[in-house]
């Protein structure tokens, strides 16, 4: 009789134990499958940006050193990483607002991430091909028969080349193409390519400001596809457009600011970056590059901030060509220009 | 404390003993082999569950069937193949290097203590230097082909090798030397038949470390720099075309070149063995 209320107490206990289990389980699942949602006014808002912490976010530093952020009830903390990674992160709703290029959010629209750019940054696409000024490349048709090295056949700087091929009648096989990853500089002066791949604001000006004689080519000048932006996603736009509207306004009045007090800029920048000033050759490089950056914010006329449609069916038929995306794209879903407001330098 | 312990075990083999009875002999003779199909089974269809119930879109978590399909497209048009075959070749290059440099070097430190105390202080410390940091700069000095992704995996698994090998001869009892001295053994006839076979164990642990390491290594030197293998597909896929399906694809192919190569390591030291196991 003692061994039988032995064994049921056993089993009681297992029941229980495993009942425990079970609803534990649940309460986990039912909280993982809760919708997120961000809170009222007066909120904290991550802004994540692609790569690390450098003086070419100033426009950003100074929106929050000014309080332009906080003007709007938004009290902004920084956050870096891979802008794929991001932008994965604002399309399943986890991350609300990060920068990110356009051609990303045009691949990103295409496997059905909801994400919108709704702040155009970079006015001419900032990817170019360097060569050393011996080497004798001054225009794309001197490309042919000569090795470019690209830092993958991915990304930005992939989908520029093959405008860049496209708009000056060059076949892929004109050129011997490389992968040499992020070594631009080093395969340049070592002379394993003739010309090099890169953003037009970061390899070039460090070789510059070293006194080497280069050659660019600026993709921009046959093709200027789609840039850097803010971008948010559509659940944002459609349930929080003041916050989007507020986070715009000040992203646009520090882009402005950065425009028309480039030291200034400068010096706020370096507070969030201060290895740029870690010695006199770093704070020269660091200062010519973001010179250099500025002029790809200021280029051409209109509106700051406003997205054009020209540029962006460009960048879709580059990108449907190379078989990136399919003929469905909507390129009027992938942007908007509704939270652009007019803001003085 | 260990008496319950024992009797704990010997209920579980109770246990597992009256699971095998159930099934027909054939089966219970391979029970643990066919758990391995239906553990796979189960994985999946938990895997299936937590995408349907959480209703996770393509580019988070793919569904089995997601994965499967972009396998089948990636397999059927060669892409899989063309990336496999290079990522393998710097794996097998790469277990090559590394294996021949770390037992040599190990053969060598081993039996020269001096040089041991001279040399392990670097070699430590160089393997506190992470590999990912190495690898750019191991591009920029090699090259942008083959070479520079076998050194990154030569390199990875380099110091488990070599720190086997080290383990492996010193293990051999001195009597045994003095034993093999007594009968007039050579040199040759020492390390053939004696500190060979006494380390194999040891060393061959040490290579199943290294072969699934190796592909660690392949895959770090192609996320450094490179336009094909399996590493440079997850990039693509995820970095370059929000793919999360083929990356997927490519993680369970780097899986699988690993347990393979695992097995093969696995089945060598069965054969190698046997006097081991007789004992």
């Amino acid at each position: 009789m003692a061994c039988q209320d032995d064994l049921a107490g056993g089993q009681m206990k297992k029941r229980r134990a495993l009942s425990s289990l079970v609803v534990v389980l649940l309460c986990g699942l039912l909280i993982g499958c809760a919708p997120r949602r961000s809170t009222g006014e007066g909120q904290t808002v991550t802004l994540a940006m692609g790569f690390i912490p450098n003086v070419q976010f100033a426009p950003f530093y100074v929106a929050v050193e000014k309080g332009y952020f906080a003007d709007e009830g938004v009290d902004v903390t920084f956050d870096y990483g891979w802008e794929t990674d991001l932008l994965k992160l604002v399309g399943s709703g986890d991350l609300q607002f990060a920068i990110a290029s356009g051609d990303q959010v045009i691949l990103a629209r295409s496997q059905g991430l909801p994400v919108v750019y709704v702040m155009n940054w970079y006015r001419r696409f900032p990817v170019a091909v360097v060569s050393l000024a011996e080497t004798g490349i001054r225009k794309p048709a001197d490309l042919a028969g000569r090795r470019v090295g690209t830092p993958a056949t991915y990304g930005a700087s992939y989908i520029g080349w093959r405008a860049l091929l496209d708009a000056s009648d060059l076949e892929e096989t004109d050129v011997s193409l490389v992968s040499i990853g992020y070594t631009q500089v080093a395969a340049l002066t070592e002379g394993q390519v003739d010309a090099a791949i890169c953003y037009a604001m970061n390899e070039p000006v460090q070789l510059e400001v070293e006194g080497v004689g280069l050659d660019v080519i600026q993709v921009a000048d046959v093709a200027n596809l789609v840039s850097n932006g803010l971008i948010t996603n559509e659940t944002s736009v459609r349930e929080q457009p003041e916050l989007v509207q507020g986070m715009t306004r000040a992203a646009l009045r520090g882009l402005a600011y950065t425009l028309g007090h480039p030291e200034e800029a400068f010096e706020i920048a370096a507070k969030h970056v201060p290895e740029v000033l870690a010695d006199s050759q770093k704070e020269a490089v660091s200062r010519a590059i973001l010179e250099r950056s500025i002029e790809f914010w200021r280029a051409g006329a209109g509106q700051l901030g406003r997205s054009s449609l020209a540029d962006w069916e460009l960048s879709v038929q580059v990108m449907q060509k190379m078989g990136l995306v399919g003929p469905e794209a909507d390129t009027g879903s992938m942007f908007t220009n509704q939270f652009i407001v007019e803001i003085e330098e | 404390m260990s008496r319950s312990r024992s009797s704990t075990d010997s209920a579980q083999a109770e246990a597992f003993r009256r699971i095998r009875a159930r099934f027909p002999a054939w089966i219970s003779r391979r029970l643990e082999v066919l758990l391995v199909p239906v553990a796979m089974v189960a994985l999946t269809g938990v895997w299936s569950a937590v995408v349907e119930l959480g209703d996770y879109p393509a580019f988070l978590l793919p569904a089995p069937r997601q994965v499967w399909e972009r396998f089948i497209a990636a397999a059927s048009d060669g892409t899989l193949w063309l990336h496999t075959s290079i990522t393998l070749t710097e794996i097998l290059g790469g277990l090559g290097l590394g294996l021949v440099t770390a037992t040599l070097l190990g053969y060598l430190l081993a039996k020269a203590p001096l040089v041991e105390r001279f040399l392990s202080p670097y070699i430590v410390a160089s393997q506190s230097v992470p590999i990912v940091a190495l690898a750019p700069l191991l591009i920029v000095w090699f090259g942008f082909g083959l070479v520079s992704k076998i050194l990154v995996c030569a390199m990875t698994i380099f110091f488990p090798v070599l720190i086997n090998t080290i383990v492996g001869l010193r293990s051999v009892a001195p009597d045994l030397h003095d034993l093999m001295r007594s009968l007039g053994a050579s040199r040759w006839q020492i390390f053939r038949y004696l500190e060979v076979p006494a380390a194999l164990p040891v060393l061959l642990a040490g290579l199943k470390v290294g072969a699934t390491l190796s592909v660690i290594g392949a895959v770090v030197g192609e996320f450094a720099q490179s336009d094909r293998g399996l590493g440079f597909l997850v990039n693509l896929a995820n970095r370059g075309l929000f793919d999360t399906p083929l990356m997927f694809v490519a993680l369970f192919v780097l899986m699988t070149i690993a347990l393979i190569l695992y097995g093969v390591v696995s089945a060598v030291e069965v054969l190698l063995l046997r006097w081991n196991r007789a004992r």
